[in-house]
């Protein structure tokens, strides 16, 4: 698994194959990333990474790129080494 | 909840189960409920229907993973957002399949003005508002009952708001909102105990007990779904919980120790006045848990003394130390010796002919506890530390015991079985006969009828050793069972000497497409009346039933299960004849219909022809 806990989350969450590129997670390239999975998925981000998300950002979480510059502006995110994994 | 069931599943199941309840996280559990999938052994299918004001559908894989692991195999239904009584009101077929309905709904749908009273008409209008809401529920239930009869209903209360503005003045009066839940509240509580088959969802208690760590307010602001991811598992536990009695039966019995735990100290070292019992602490945690296991047993949960003493000085104990709350005789059996526990303990099964797994076993002692752990993995181990605090904890948290209702039953039973235990004492009596004729029993057979159909119903669930096909019916399905036109349907309710023993045998019978043909579907007799011959009573009376609707022929069935192996050949002894049978299975046919004898040491009272 990649040691990068944002990449691990989504690839778990979306069931991705587990080499996935972080760059081609995005709401358009997978079609499960429904508004359902949205809700879940911000469970998801909340739980793990111990976060509040603000209504502006909700708008832009559309990507790993985009999720991982919300967790960095929030100091929540940092690829090496691996946070600890609940 | 499930720790004895887990112990069981394979070690990739188990770690996924334990990751998933620890981590909270949505694709934890639906590993979990993946590998879960791949399990040959599952639990029982379980339909429930979930009517809900907020959008449970995020929620609906922890729903899913908490009551898989009661263990069932759940089938959740999910009716449209808001469409509750729209739902109801609903003549389907499929109601008759649906083991439970759940109504989840919360004030911010149902009442949403007291949220913002002075918008809307405080104090007057408001009150106006909050009668109407009153009606509603009172008009569900009606809906409810009259459309899916047998289905039970589970409604929840309403959870204070996690997001209320103002809340200093909500307070202080009667059209606030704190007050108006609490009306509410206070009216389903009323529904659910004046009338069978509708419980109450105590969703206000998981709430209050899980405090402001479930709610999330930006996913209740985007998708109605009020609750954080620990809240969502957490809420799924407790309607596994709240729904399992329906699905497992309660344990019967509890074996315990005396020394450390009903007191303090040992008494063959501490004599009595050394014994740490009393009001003050610690003495009172002791106190305490003799106050919880008391009304366990008032309960009908039966209490077994299990403990490594002269008997002369246990009870000595109880005779002379002035704090005790448990008296010597509220133990329906007591081994005070020095063999094994666990031999006790399957001498004390025997005695009462419960099973093995009918046992809870509470003990200070690591060592006890994990020789009965090894020693019989039937019986659940109630606690995990020898602490009494933690004893304590685990006698509040445990739902081995829980139920939903209390039946005439509960309440007699640790006088009944005291009365069982005594008698296998005298049971070495060589004259049977005489020894049941000195209980002089007298029954009386009645139809099954929505007056019985909860015991017959709870009999179904619980009865395992004389029971022919172990069918867990429903009481829909025992209602459709019964709606067959020439369908029979028997309890037999048994008086003796020592009082009313209730409804304690039932015989569900059918007829099948081969012309004047009964097909026996369910037979079974409470292990309280075992060896007393009431089986045959009530054969008789069947017979009797099956001619007057001109029957000439039945069939009937024997499935083995782990628990029926005494009446394996109950139906070669009623003169059927073998049809056909395979390891697990022995069908029978009776090709002729003849009366059968009512044994001569019971009487009969009148046949209740109510139908």
């Amino acid at each position: 698994m990649p040691n990068d806990p944002l990449l691990t989350v989504l690839i778990d969450f979306f069931d991705l194959p587990p080499n996935t590129q972080s760059a081609s997670i995005t709401q358009q390239t997978i079609a499960a990333w429904d508004s359902l999975a949205m809700v879940q998925l911000i469970t998801e981000l909340q739980r793990t990474f111990s976060v509040e998300f603000d209504l502006d950002e909700i708008q832009t979480l559309r990507s790993y790129d985009e999720i991982r510059h919300s967790l960095e502006k929030k100091g929540k995110f940092s690829a090496t080494p691996a946070a600890p994994m609940l | 909840m499930y720790r004895q069931w887990i112990r069981a599943l394979p070690d990739e199941q188990r770690a996924a189960i334990i990751e998933a309840g620890e981590t909270a996280a949505l694709s934890k559990v639906r590993r979990a409920l993946r590998l879960l999938q791949t399990l040959e052994q599952k639990g029982p299918r379980f339909e429930v229907e979930l009517l809900s004001s907020q959008n449970l559908e995020p929620v609906l894989p922890y729903l899913q993973f908490a009551l898989s692991c009661l263990p069932s195999e759940p089938q959740l239904h999910l009716a449209p957002l808001d469409d509750i009584e729209g739902y109801v009101a609903r003549p389907a077929e499929s109601d008759r399949l649906l083991h439970a309905r759940v109504v989840i709904w919360r004030v911010e749908e149902v009442l949403p003005e007291v949220l913002f009273p002075l918008s809307h008409g405080f104090p007057d209008q408001l009150l106006g508002r909050i009668e109407q809401v009153l009606e509603r529920v009172e008009r569900l239930v009606s809906l409810h009952r009259k459309f899916a009869p047998g289905v039970p209903l589970f409604i929840s209360t309403l959870p204070l708001p996690s997001h209320l503005a103002n809340r200093l003045f909500s307070s202080q009066h009667e059209a606030g909102a704190l007050a108006a839940i609490a009306r509410i509240n206070s009216r389903i509580y009323n529904l659910a105990g004046a009338r069978g088959g509708v419980h109450v969802l105590d969703v206000a208690d998981w709430a209050a007990t899980q405090g402001a760590a479930h709610a999330d307010v930006l996913l209740e602001m985007m998708a109605r779904q009020p609750w954080s991811a620990t809240g969502q598992l957490s809420f799924g536990f407790f309607l596994a919980r709240s729904l399992r009695p329906l699905l497992v039966p309660r344990r019967k019995a509890l074996a315990l120790d005396l020394d450390n735990t009903l007191w303090g100290g040992v008494i063959a070292e501490d004599d009595i006045g050394g014994l740490v019992l009393s009001h003050d602490f610690p003495g009172n945690v002791h106190l305490r848990i003799q106050r919880e296991l008391l009304e366990l047993r008032n309960r009908g949960i039966l209490l077994v003394l299990l403990s490594k003493n002269n008997e002369a000085d246990a009870k000595q104990g109880f005779d002379s130390h002035p704090e005790m709350i448990l008296k010597w005789e509220d133990f329906v059996v007591r081994k005070v010796d020095w063999n094994h526990k666990h031999e006790n303990l399957r001498d004390a099964a025997a005695e009462l002919k419960l099973g093995l797994d009918s046992f809870v076993f509470l003990d200070d002692s690591d060592y006890e506890r994990e020789q009965m752990r090894q020693a019989i993995p039937e019986v659940l181990i109630l606690n995990e530390s020898g602490d009494p605090l933690q004893i304590l904890r685990a006698l509040w948290e445990t739902d081995a015991f829980e139920s939903l209702t209390l039946t005439e039953e509960d309440r007699q039973r640790h006088h009944d079985y005291s009365v069982r235990a005594g008698r296998n004492v005298e049971g070495h009596n060589d004259d049977l006969e005489g020894f049941l004729r000195s209980l002089e029993m007298e029954v009386t057979i009645e139809h099954i009828e929505h007056s019985n159909l909860e015991r017959v119903v709870t009999m179904l669930s619980k009865t395992n050793q004389f029971n022919l096909t172990t069918r867990r019916h429903s009481r829909a399905e025992v209602q459709r069972l019964l709606e067959q036109q020439g369908a029979i349907g028997l309890a037999l309710r048994l008086r003796d000497k020592f009082g009313d023993q209730g409804i304690v045998a039932v015989l569900l019978a059918v007829p099948v497409p081969e012309e004047g043909t009964l097909n026996v579907d369910s037979f079974l007799v409470s292990c309280r009346a075992l060896g007393r011959g009431v089986e045959d009573a009530l054969w008789s009376a069947m017979l009797e039933e099956a001619r007057r609707r001109t029957y000439h022929r039945v069939e009937a069935a024997y499935f083995a299960s782990a628990k029926n192996q005494l009446v394996a050949n109950f139906y070669d002894r009623l003169g059927f004849r073998r049809d056909a049978q395979n390891t697990n299975a022995v069908r029978y046919v009776l090709d002729r219909i003849e009366t059968a004898a009512f044994p001569p040491w019971i009487a009969r009272s009148s046949v209740n022809h109510a139908e």
